[in-house]
């Protein structure tokens, strides 16, 4: 990762630049501009003019959910963060809509710790947000769970816990 | 107070059909001001309030700049602002200088024409720069240097004009005292002036505009310039979180600029005696010495000519920095020339810096058919 070479910048009255260069030569440059729109440049190598597009905060957050291979449906998303400084700490955080068989039970009655090292963070009912609910917490059904982990533990989580 | 009402209800309408045409509204602002007051149909005049308005107006762009104005990041890279900066200032306003020493006005008023000349248009050139796509060019990073460097110099200029009339010590001593406490205020309020921004009320933005009226208050006061002092307080609010009071200024900021540009236009009074040939000439060289400076930057910092035009073309723009000089120390006649040069540069810049692509292109293509159709033993 530390080959890669990153550049940021504080453009004073503009925003904040991020510049990439890639292996084969071509850039990639980010502003984020003061207007809170996010425009991105793409130069191909040995070229003079670069493509630029000019996208909304939510529309950068979807671009950066798919360049790092995490959108798997519309409705279940998940985000992948990784902390280059923290020796590459990789976090994946996913959503999942409770099946019928888990419905009732709570967090501690399916042992979803020690099971299977990812933890639930935040629950979505009736659009309402419980963050980091207390292991007594009983699912209901149309509960949306967030949860975080690695992602072998996000996949030992699919497979144990969210089984039809 | 109709006329004040006209004026903020056409300026709405002029907004709107300037973001529609993305075009700067800063010259139809003026345009409209000169319309509707002294030198048009008379309908607005310059009263109480609107010279409060206007003198806020002034403050808030003021304290804005001194919060974009990061001293530490032009010091760690200096040799990028200063030597486009430094082309820019001797060429342009030199030009400017001459020219209006030449044309017939006294030392002092060339001095501000010639500073008023040479200041371009920060907002304009960062909006267009950001509309037009321009950000990743290596000449954008350049011009965006040469627009820190010129705020630099416009304080300079500042404290030159509002010191000429004064006991120079005292002047300077007054000045040391109200930036110590400025900066020891921010420095060791630190944390309060934080836990103040970060509140969820009304509070921060009252502070904000609370801080910027006391400070020019307190400057008024003591008999030192209130611009200085309001750019020195955005800079050292700068140091504790410049983005908060960014978002917390900006508001005052935009509504009462746009009564600082239309009641600029309405004082404008052509029965001062303008000499329009003089106008004329002033307009046309604030073009041409910026594509001589222009030019040379794009020569001396990327070794192209082609730079140098792009350069040329995105900072023919005047604007606020122009004729908040004109507003400060200039004469009628002066403040019409000023608000000439504004209209014809902002207007005549913003399509350069649109088309300047096309420019380009159209240059690169010519000579490379040039090269193409060059047949050296043709004439055999």
């Amino acid at each position: 990762m530390s080959a890669m070479a990153l550049r940021s910048l504080n453009l004073p009255g503009v925003g904040t630049k991020y510049e990439i260069m890639t292996d084969k030569g071509d850039t990639i440059a980010i502003f984020f501009t003061k207007t809170g729109t996010i425009q991105m440049y793409t130069l191909e190598k040995g070229n003079q003019s670069p493509c630029a597009v000019v996208m909304t905060a939510v529309e950068a957050r979807r671009l950066g959910n798919i360049l790092t291979g995490a959108i798997i449906e519309a409705d279940q998303e998940s985000v992948e963060i990784a902390f280059s400084a923290l020796s590459d700490l990789r976090v994946t955080i996913h959503t999942f809509f409770v099946p019928a068989s888990v419905t009732g039970k709570t967090i501690e009655d399916l042992q979803i710790r020690t099971k299977t090292g990812a933890t639930i963070i935040a629950v979505c009912r009736h659009d309402k947000n419980i963050v980091n609910p207390p292991p007594s917490f009983a699912f209901e059904t149309g509960d949306a769970a967030l949860v975080i982990g690695e992602s072998d533990q996000i996949i030992k989580f699919e497979r144990e816990i969210m089984v039809e | 107070m109709e006329g004040f009402i006209i004026a903020l209800f056409v300026c709405l309408v002029l907004a709107l059909i300037s973001k529609y045409l993305s075009i700067p509204a800063i010259p139809f602002y003026i345009i409209a001001g000169v319309i509707l007051g002294k030198a048009g149909l008379g309908i607005v005049r310059s009263d109480e309030i609107s010279q409060f308005f206007s003198s806020m107006g002034l403050l808030f762009l003021l304290f804005f700049m001194g919060l974009e104005l990061k001293l530490d990041r032009i010091i760690a890279n200096p040799s990028k602002v200063l030597t486009g900066g430094l082309i820019g200032l001797t060429v342009d306003m030199g030009i400017g200088f001459a020219a209006a020493y030449l044309l017939g006005f006294t030392l002092m008023e060339s001095f501000i024409v010639g500073a008023a000349f040479y200041i371009t248009s920060t907002a304009i050139i960062i909006t267009s720069l950001i509309e037009n796509r321009k950000l990743m060019s290596v000449e954008a990073e350049t011009i965006i240097w040469v627009t820190v460097f010129e705020d630099l110099v416009l304080i300079i200029i500042l404290a030159i004009l509002s010191a000429s009339d004064q006991n120079l010590l005292l002047f300077v001593v007054k000045i040391a005292l109200a930036l110590a406490v400025i900066y020891a205020i921010s420095y060791y309020g630190k944390e309060f002036l934080v836990s103040i921004l970060e509140r969820d009320d009304e509070i921060p933005i009252l502070f904000t505009f609370t801080a910027v009226l006391i400070t020019a208050s307190v400057a008024l006061y003591l008999e030192i310039p209130e611009t200085l002092m309001v750019i020195a307080l955005g800079a050292a609010f700068a140091t504790t979180d410049p983005n908060a009071f960014e978002q917390h200024a900006r508001p005052f900021r935009d509504v009462f600029m746009v009564m600082f540009f239309v009641f600029f236009g309405v004082t404008i009074d052509f029965a001062s005696g303008v000499n329009w040939s003089v106008v004329a000439i002033i307009c046309t060289l604030a073009i041409l010495s910026k594509l001589v400076s222009g030019m040379l930057i794009g020569l001396v910092i990327h070794g192209s000519a082609l730079s140098g035009l792009e350069i040329w073309a995105n900072m023919i723009c005047r604007g606020e920095f122009s004729i908040a000089l004109a507003v400060l120390y200039g004469s009628p006649i002066i403040a019409t020339t000023i608000a000439a040069m504004v209209i014809v540069t902002s207007i005549v810049g913003s399509f350069t810096a649109k088309y300047s692509t096309w420019m380009r292109r159209g240059i690169v293509n010519r000579s490379r058919r040039k090269a193409l159709m060059y047949r050296p033993h043709a004439g055999r």
